[in-house]
């Protein structure tokens, strides 16, 4: 399921990719997969992805049960 | 100049550690298969030492490794009725392989042939099964181990 809020979030602050990327230590790759769904970051890429987009892991990663589903 | 520092991210390490287990598998098997093409070609076991030392080294690796941790398999069960099947089934592969080798070498006894195959696959069976009940002792002990380790950061 593709990560939207990530998405969204990362193009709220203008940020690109490729800056997520370098400020949480990992490749462009990896972001694009984690926002395309295809790949499930571990709770510390994730605590370290909220911190640079300075939200929580709630707003980014919670999905509500019929999100879930999808 | 020496540089530690892992240049991958965590996809990146997953990625690599699942084509070095894809590479394993590859390398488990390959050997497996060369070893048997060289028993049914009838090829002198001193020509298979080499194949067959990495090829033990890499199974007890795998086994010992397993052991420590408690992991049985992800799908067989540590039990005797799944012992017997496995140890069948190994039987059965080298009865047909002790036949296969024997028939080719003599090709005009095949009632020796066969009472070859069957002597192959008893050894094995009686080996196979004698060593997965002991393993699967030797695991439910590991496993009842760890069970009571206590975690560190578990309350007093």
């Amino acid at each position: 399921m593709r990560n939207l809020k990530l998405k969204f979030r990362r193009i709220e602050l203008e940020m690109s990719q490729t800056k997520l990327a370098e400020k949480v230590g990992v490749t462009r790759q990896t972001i694009g997969l984690i926002e395309a769904g295809d790949y499930n970051p571990s709770l510390k890429l994730c605590i370290a992805i909220c911190k640079a987009l300075d939200t929580t892991l709630n707003d980014l990663f919670w999905e509500d049960g019929e999100n879930e589903k999808q | 100049m020496k540089n530690n520092k892992n240049n991958l991210d965590e996809r990146q390490e997953q990625t690599l550690l699942r084509i070095e287990h894809n590479g394993c598998c590859l390398a488990f098997w390959g050997l497996l298969a060369a070893i048997i093409v060289q028993i049914i070609l009838n090829f002198d076991f001193r020509n298979l030492a080499g194949e067959w030392i990495v090829f033990m080294l890499l199974a007890l690796y795998i086994a010992v490794g397993c052991m420590k941790q408690g992991i049985w398999d992800r799908r067989l069960k540590p039990d005797t009725s799944s012992n017997i099947a496995v140890s069948l089934t190994s039987a059965l592969a080298a009865g047909i392989l002790g036949f296969v080798r024997t028939v080719k070498r003599f090709p005009d006894k095949i009632a020796g042939s066969i009472a070859t195959g069957i002597a192959y696959a008893i050894m094995i069976f009686v080996v196979c099964f004698a060593g997965l009940q002991f393993s699967a002792q030797l695991f439910k002990k590991k496993q009842s181990e760890l069970e009571k380790e206590p975690l560190e950061n578990e309350e007093e």
